[in-house]
């Protein structure tokens, strides 16, 4: 039955399939794949493959949905058939450079999942049944051809997408082929998702041979490297997503960290200028990944975190980072605590390992610490080269043992192993690269070139760490198979040979020996005078400012030992030759090198002994040996007749050898003296080559032996020279070939002393080279050697300095000349220079506080000033010695008339010098007496005088600790203050702000400094006031909750100080609601110190009723206009309780107020009455009404009581009807019993006639009486009231009898009404 | 409708909303996050914001506010925001916590902040799908006037892109122009699901 279902099944996905190809409607293919799928799907699996090849025939279709489609179902159905999926492999190759981007984008992710499944089927299945099926051979070579394929689409022009996958594609081989120190956990145990990773193959594997894949992944990760290098070309998006998988990279296998690290660091492409890529996000990009690396807690990326911070700091997104680190802290102190049991044996090591590490790349350290470092490394040095045949086979050793604990088998023999830093991770691959001999050895060059150097001096120190203590005897030590393994790792390690671009930076200790050889014949070996000592050499700058990639590792990671070998006196130290030579040699040829490695350790071994003379001299004869019978080396050396860029390139390969050579000999000369040129004379087949170079020297600098030179014309000569080497340089393209380039013009400037017109040649090479053909490299090598030969005790040395003056001077200029102001150069060029002469100094202060560039010209960009301060931050951050200098220019600026310069000085002083301890007290110091400055400079002529010595005192003060060439600013400025001095006796406004300004800035960063303006504000004449007023709210408002600091001072002001005082509470309080403890200090202060309650004011509104109630009169005895104000804050109260008193509530307040006993006189209650019915909106006939009503029934009434009344109802006529209310009542309480009140209760009467009457009316018979005396005009018309009828009645007899009317009036009576009626519209309208 | 959009602010209620229902108006495919690790309302002060969990329903903030002070919330436009924003979903949704939303082609934040955020949360997941994600940042302050510009500006990008038949291949162009044209700043990135 099963069998026709399956053809049945199977002649329907035909048609299907046919349909899906021939019909014209989309839908209806598109339907008809679904449909086969699940065919597809249903089917047994070798069934399902028979159809595969009719569907593998869709990728010709035309419709794009068809080809993705088809895409969708081998990802579906091949992926659960791995076994049959051969066809559908195929389909996904060729897929992958569909033309168009959504095919070839869907086919390059489908195909990687393929690649990882099928790989880690493999591997698992090799692991489970120690074989491999042969199928997963074939597929596999199908997946290797497309991952060239994919690779190829990273590499060709082509559309950005697909490039993009391409390059995660990559990412994932990378970290597929890469060993992952940090999860050495076996496979089988974990879950599917699992990825695979090459530790899985380490024991062995038929089909993947994992080291030509880790040497693959290297290579990969090479070309994502390059990518970089080329940003400049590429599209942003294309860049942005290599940065992020090189940050992928980098956090999961952290051998690649330090490399990406550095790749990262210094990629500063000039974006802006290439169309199509947005420079902004590919800076953002750098930024994320710095980030993410911040995040990681792995030991690397906390080793690398003060570089990563200052790399944040230098794109002001420091407080990022701070954010970051902040959180990451957190994250480890608890990984921390949590695995410190287990751990602590390892961190202990780890610890030592990162201090040797640390120490050795700070180089630049006082002399005693300096010594201990030398002791140290040389120690290890010297066990590592005693031993040296050893290390490999401990290092094979060692290897086996890095499988097993990735395997996972045995690692609980090994606990350490388990968490194998990248370093020693590195060594175990570098093992395992041995292992497999030639092959591995190509793929050891290649990943060695990519090592960062701080990485490979480590594998190296490392790899130490494995040596036995004892040395080994002598016999053992010579010719076991380790040597030869040994020495071709050193071979690769130092770089291939052949290429023309290999050294580890020959061209400084070879040019030194150059330049040495003139007072080899004085045979005084001063050791001072060791050009090798050049500073520069030992500058951890230097690592930053060098991007050749391949060379530097060498240098960095071997020369600078036996340099500090020199200054100690070990008395083992020819002991460090072989590492020399054997670098030396191993560049020249890689086949003879292995064999006289062997002579060259064996030899290392005897030398032990005390005459080591003889043994000097064959070295040279050793490293010589390789090059004999190359003719090159007759050829006189000289580049000036070299026109061909090739003959060069040859012959520099030639040349670089003799300086190899030439490295080793200053060794010996240092140990012994003798041992110098007439030594060499005596073995001329020993030295030849080395002569061939001195004479070479003589030749191209000065003392020609053909032709008699004057002066003049060895100048033209050596700028002909200079002229040609340039030339030339443009033809022969590359980072490394113009090494010995460089070293050739140092040494020509110096010898021709052209000054201005070769920096001029020079200028233009270097500004426009100045990246990509290293013109900064340029530049240096010729300031250090010029800086070198000034140094030098001759007599010409002084000559020398002048040429260095010079060059420095003119570079720099035309640096400002040549380059936007953006452009780091300047900055570096002075940063890095050997020694800053004052002109030097003098240049950067001109560039930051003048307006003119040094010709005169009117420069309207405040962008050099910019850069100028950024040169002066750089400087005062990395130059110790002219920090001082820096520092003075800085702050000079900082009170520059400009404002300008003023604002950009002052954000730098502030935001980044002020938080250098070294210096933020100077800071402090010069902002203060700037700040006293402007506050005395009221007074008269004479103190002036006085003022401006003081101030000259103080600045001195910031300048005397410098050294005596800075006497000359100081000068200046002293100078400069006295002028200030005299001005500011007329100090406008403008000026005080000039000079208040700094002080200001800083209270930002250190309030409590805020101290001294409060002090000394009550004598600051009044512009200074003026400005001060102008800084302080923008100063308080930063300031915002962190007033802790101005809590103090509130706490207890200076004297004279209550203005400010008053003005700071007010914008404290203008925004945010005070704090409780500003509430708390101020009411404090009011209590103890300061009476005057007009400080309260501010706080008013957050008052509560309780607090506000019993400083009311004293409010009240405010003047005016104070007074309105806190009326206003009062009432207005904050927007969370609500106002402190209601306007109700105020009034009664003010009436409350008894004037005999609180102070304030009667009239400024009455004022603060009148103040408050003119607020008429606020004042509201309603709360007069609720106000009075309530005060009615006080006993005693307020005294103002009457008054008040009288004014309501002239504000509001239409409350009479209230206030007839409130009469009746005061008539109850027997008003004129209280005869201060009894007067007011008459007129308030007389004023509201007639509809007082009724009031009138129930006044006991007395009062009514002396009314009626007292306001004879009431009578009529209050008769004519009570005369009508109705009122009448209800009167009692007594009344009509005051009034008159116990007989009949009625005439008049009824006369009246109209009359009355007209008199309320009358009152009403007052 | 090619697009998946997300649009991400820090609390998933002003700026990320009003992007999110003017998109939503116009069609596009589009959800909205916060990557803040609450959902912060402004209170009576400064210092007494309303705290909600990522989560809470907004139409359960917009009665408790409303309960609380509706002259104050009235006044600074909160609870009008709330009524838009529960027209347009349910609750705020966290970023970090809804990886599960399935794959977005454009995600478009407001802040740096949260910029990096959405950057290091697509970084820490695995990556296994290789499909690209284009993420954006435009600077919106967060308030209501700024939000309704920054929203119509989002919309405009997002048909920019949207209109392009490979975003990678122009993105730098986009960006620039739209740099160019509205003076604002733009930074883009591009990670991986």
């Amino acid at each position: 039955m099963a069998a026709p279902a399956a053809a049945t099944a199977r002649a329907q996905a035909l048609s299907l399939l046919a349909a899906a190809n021939n019909h014209g409607d989309l839908a209806v293919k598109l339907s008809s794949l679904r449909q086969v799928k699940e065919i597809l799907l249903s089917l047994e699996p070798s069934l399902s493959a028979e159809i595969f090849p009719y569907l593998a025939e869709l990728h010709l279709s035309h419709e794009i949905l068809v080809r993705k489609s088809l895409i969708e179902i081998i990802e579906e159905v091949g992926l659960r058939m791995l076994d049959h999926s051969y066809a559908l492999v195929t389909v996904l190759l060729v897929l992958s450079r569909d033309e168009d981007p959504i095919v070839a984008k869907k086919a390059i992710s489908v195909g990687t999942t393929f690649y990882c499944s099928i790989l880690k089927e493999m591997a698992m299945q090799f692991h489970h049944r120690g074989k491999v099926d042969r199928w997963f051979g074939e597929l596999w070579t199908w997946m290797v051809k497309f991952k060239d394929a994919v690779f190829s689409t990273a590499l060709e022009p082509g559309c950005v997408g697909v490039k993009v996958l391409a390059l995660k594609f990559m990412e994932t081989f990378i970290l597929l082929f890469t060993p992952d120190a940090s999860d050495p956990e076996i496979f089988s145990n974990k879950g599917s998702r699992q990825m695979f990773n090459i530790s899985w193959l380490a024991g062995g594997h038929p089909v993947l041979n994992s080291a030509s894949l880790m040497s693959e992944a290297n290579r990969t990760f090479g070309i994502l490297l390059d990518f970089i290098k080329s940003a400049g070309r590429l599209p942003g998006a294309l860049t942005i997503a290599v940065v992020s998988c090189l940050a992928v990279v980098a956090r999961k296998r952290h051998v690649h960290y330090n490399t990406v690290l550095s790749v990262l660091l210094d990629f500063h492409p000039n974006l802006e200028t290439v169309k199509g890529c947005h420079a902004a996000s590919v800076q953002y990009s750098i930024r994320t990944a710095l980030l993410g690396f911040l995040r990681c807690t792995s030991s690397p990326m906390i080793e690398s975190r003060d570089k990563l911070l200052r790399a944040f700091r230098a794109m002001n997104a420091a407080d990022v980072a701070d954010q970051v680190l902040r959180q990451v802290d957190k994250l480890v102190r608890n990984n921390e605590r949590a695995a410190r049991e287990n751990w602590s044996g390892k961190t202990n090591q780890a610890i030592n390992h990162q201090n040797s590490w640390d120490l050795s790349k700070k180089r630049i350290m006082p002399q005693g610490e300096d010594d201990t470092i030398n002791g140290e490394v040389v120690a290890k040095r010297l066990r590592h080269n005693t031993n040296m045949h050893l290390a490999p086979q401990v290092q094979t050793s060692d290897s086996p043992q890095g499988h097993v604990s990735i395997n996972g088998i045995s690692s609980a023999n090994h606990p350490t192993d388990s968490e194998l830093t990248p370093v020693e991770q590195m060594v175990s691959m570098i093992g395992a690269l041995l292992a497999e001999g030639n092959r591995g050895a190509a793929s050891l060059e290649i990943l060695i070139s990519k090592l960062h150097p701080d990485m490979l001096a480590d594998i190296v120190i490392t790899s130490m760490k494995h040596l036995p203590s004892s040395p080994p005897t002598l016999t053992t030590s010579l010719a076991t198979p380790g040597d030869i393994v040994v020495s071709s790792s050193i071979n690769s390690m130092c770089s291939p040979a052949p290429q023309p671009q290999l050294h580890f930076d020959p061209t400084l200790p070879a040019g030194s020996s150059f330049s040495d050889v003139p007072s080899f014949n004085n045979a005084t070996a001063d050791p001072r005078r060791d050009p090798r000592r050049d500073p520069r050499r030992m500058d951890p700058r230097r690592s930053n400012s060098s991007v050749g990639p391949t060379s530097l590792p060498v240098g960095e990671g071997k020369e600078p030992v036996p340099v500090q070998m020199d200054i100690s006196t070990l008395p083992s130290k020819p002991l460090s030759v072989p590492v020399v030579t054997a670098g030396a040699s191993g560049s020249v040829h890689p086949t003879i090198v292995e064999r006289s490695q062997n002579k060259v350790v064996g030899s290392s071994v005897i030398w032990d002994q005390p005459d080591c003379r003889e043994h000097l001299l064959t070295i040279p004869d050793e490293c010589a040996y390789p090059s004999k019978g190359r003719p090159s080396l007759d050829v006189p050396v000289s580049p000036c007749r070299d026109d061909e860029g090739i003959r060069e390139t040859k012959f520099l390969g030639s040349e670089t050898k003799c300086d190899l050579d030439l490295v080793s000999i200053p060794d010996f000369d240092q140990h012994s003296p003798s041992a110098s040129v007439p030594d060499f004379d005596l073995h001329p087949p020993a030295t030849s080559n080395i002569t061939a170079a001195e004479e070479s020297y003589r030749e191209l600098a000065a003392v020609p032996s053909y032709i008699e030179l004057t002066t003049e014309q060895s100048k033209t000569v050596g700028k002909l020279a200079i002229e040609r080497i340039i030339e030339s340089n443009r033809h022969v393209c590359g980072f490394d070939c113009n090494n010995i380039r460089v070293a050739l013009i140092a040494r020509l400037i110096a010898k021709i002393d052209a000054g201005n017109d070769v920096a001029n040649i020079l200028r233009e090479h270097i500004s426009v080279d100045h990246r990509e053909f290293k013109g900064h490299e340029l530049v240096l090598h010729v300031l250090y050697h010029l800086h070198s030969m000034a140094n030098l005790d001759t007599d010409e040395s002084s000559s020398y300095a002048t040429v260095y003056e010079n060059f420095l001077i003119a570079v720099a200029r035309s640096f400002l000349d040549a380059l936007p102001a953006s452009d780091k150069s300047f900055s570096r060029l002075f940063g890095e220079a050997p020694h800053l002469p004052d002109s030097a100094l003098k240049l950067l202060d001109e560039l930051c506080s003048t307006r003119h560039d040094p010709i005169g010209r009117e420069i309207c960009d405040s962008e050099r000033v910019t850069q100028g301060l950024g040169a002066v931050w750089s400087l005062i951050l990395v130059r110790p010695n002219e920090r001082k200098a820096c520092l003075a220019i800085a702050l000079k600026c900082s009170v520059h008339s400009e404002e300008d310069i003023r604002a950009k000085a002052i954000r730098l002083v502030t935001n980044k010098l002020y938080h250098l301890t070294y210096i933020s007290e100077h800071v402090e110091q010069f902002a203060t007496d700037m700040l006293l400055t402007a506050v005395n400079s009221e007074t008269d002529l004479a103190q002036t005088g006085f003022i401006a010595e003081g101030k000259t005192e103080a600045k001195s003060q910031i300048t005397s600790t410098s050294d005596s060439p800075r006497s000359g600013t100081s000068d200046i400025h002293s100078q400069q203050d006295l002028q200030t001095a005299r001005d500011v006796s007329v100090l406008s406004i403008s000026e005080a702000q000039r000079l208040i300004s700094l002080f200001f800035a800083l209270c930002k960063k250190k309030p409590s400094l805020l101290r001294l303006v409060f002090e000394v504000y009550g004598r600051a004449p009044k512009t200074v006031i003026q400005a001060f007023h102008r800084h302080i709210p923008i100063l308080i408002r930063e300031l915002g909750s962190s007033y802790v600091e101005l809590l103090q001072i509130i706490s207890d002001p200076p004297k004279g100080s209550e203005n400010l005082l008053t003005l700071v509470l007010q914008i404290l309080t203008q925004e945010l609601a005070p704090s409780l403890d500003l509430i708390a200090t101020v009411k404090h202060l009011y209590e103890t110190k300061l009476k005057d309650v007009s400080i309260l004011i501010p706080l008013l509104s957050s008052l509560t009723k309780d607090e506000v109630l019993p400083i009311f009169p004293p409010l009240l005895n405010l003047p005016p206009d104070k007074f309105q104000l806190a009326l206003a804050h009062i009432l207005q109260g904050s927007a969370h309780t609500g106002p402190a008193l209601t306007p109700a509530e105020v009034l009664i307040a003010i009436h409350d107020v008894v004037p005999e006993k609180d102070g304030p006189p009667l009239k400024k209650i009455t004022d603060a009455c009148s103040a408050c019915f003119e607020q008429r909106t606020v004042f509201t006939q309603q709360v007069l009404a609720k106000a009075l009503g309530q005060m009615v029934d006080r006993t005693p009434l307020p005294l103002l009581f009457m008054r008040t009344v009288i004014q309501a109802i002239d504000a509001f006529p239409t409350l009479v009807d209230f206030v007839m209310e409130i009469l009746s009542k005061l008539v109850s309480k027997q008003i004129w019993r209280l005869p201060k009140l009894w007067p007011g209760f008459l007129k308030c009467v007389s004023q509201t006639q007639p509809h007082s009457f009724p009031v009138l009316l129930e006044l006991p018979m007395p009062q009514l009486e002396s009314i009626m005396k007292k306001f004879p005009d009431l009578r009529p018309s209050l008769t004519a009231y009570a005369n009508q009828p109705t009122i009448r009645a209800s009167l009692p007899n007594s009344v009509l009898s005051v009034l008159g009317l116990d007989n009949g009036q009625d005439s008049r009576s009824q006369m009246h009404p109209s009359e009355a009626t007209s008199s309320i519209h009358g009152a009403a309208l007052t | 409708m090619r697009f998946r959009y997300a649009m991400v602010c820090s609390s998933n209620q002003n700026r990320s909303m009003e992007a999110h229902a003017l998109l939503k108006r116009q069609g596009l495919d589009v959800a909205s996050y916060g990557t803040g690790s609450h959902v912060k309302l402004p209170g009576p002060s400064v210092r007494e914001p309303n705290v909600y969990d990522f989560g809470t329903p907004y139409k359960q903030m917009f009665d408790e506010l409303r309960r609380k002070d509706p002259e104050l919330y009235k006044r600074n436009g909160i609870l009008q925001m709330l009524k838009r924003n529960l027209s347009v979903k349910l609750a705020p949704q966290r970023w970090q916590d809804n990886a599960g939303d399935g794959v977005f082609d454009v995600v478009m934040t407001f802040e740096e902040k949260v910029f990096d955020s959405v950057l290091e949360d697509l970084n820490n997941r695995e990556q296994p799908l290789m499909k690209t994600i284009l993420v954006m940042n435009l600077e919106v302050k967060d308030n209501h006037e700024e939000a309704a510009i920054g929203g119509r500006l989002a919309l405009e990008l997002c048909q920019e892109i949207e209109g392009n038949e490979a975003w990678e291949d122009t993105i730098d162009d986009i960006v620039a122009g739209f740099e160019k044209q509205h003076r604002r700043k733009l930074v883009y990135s591009i990670s991986f699901y």
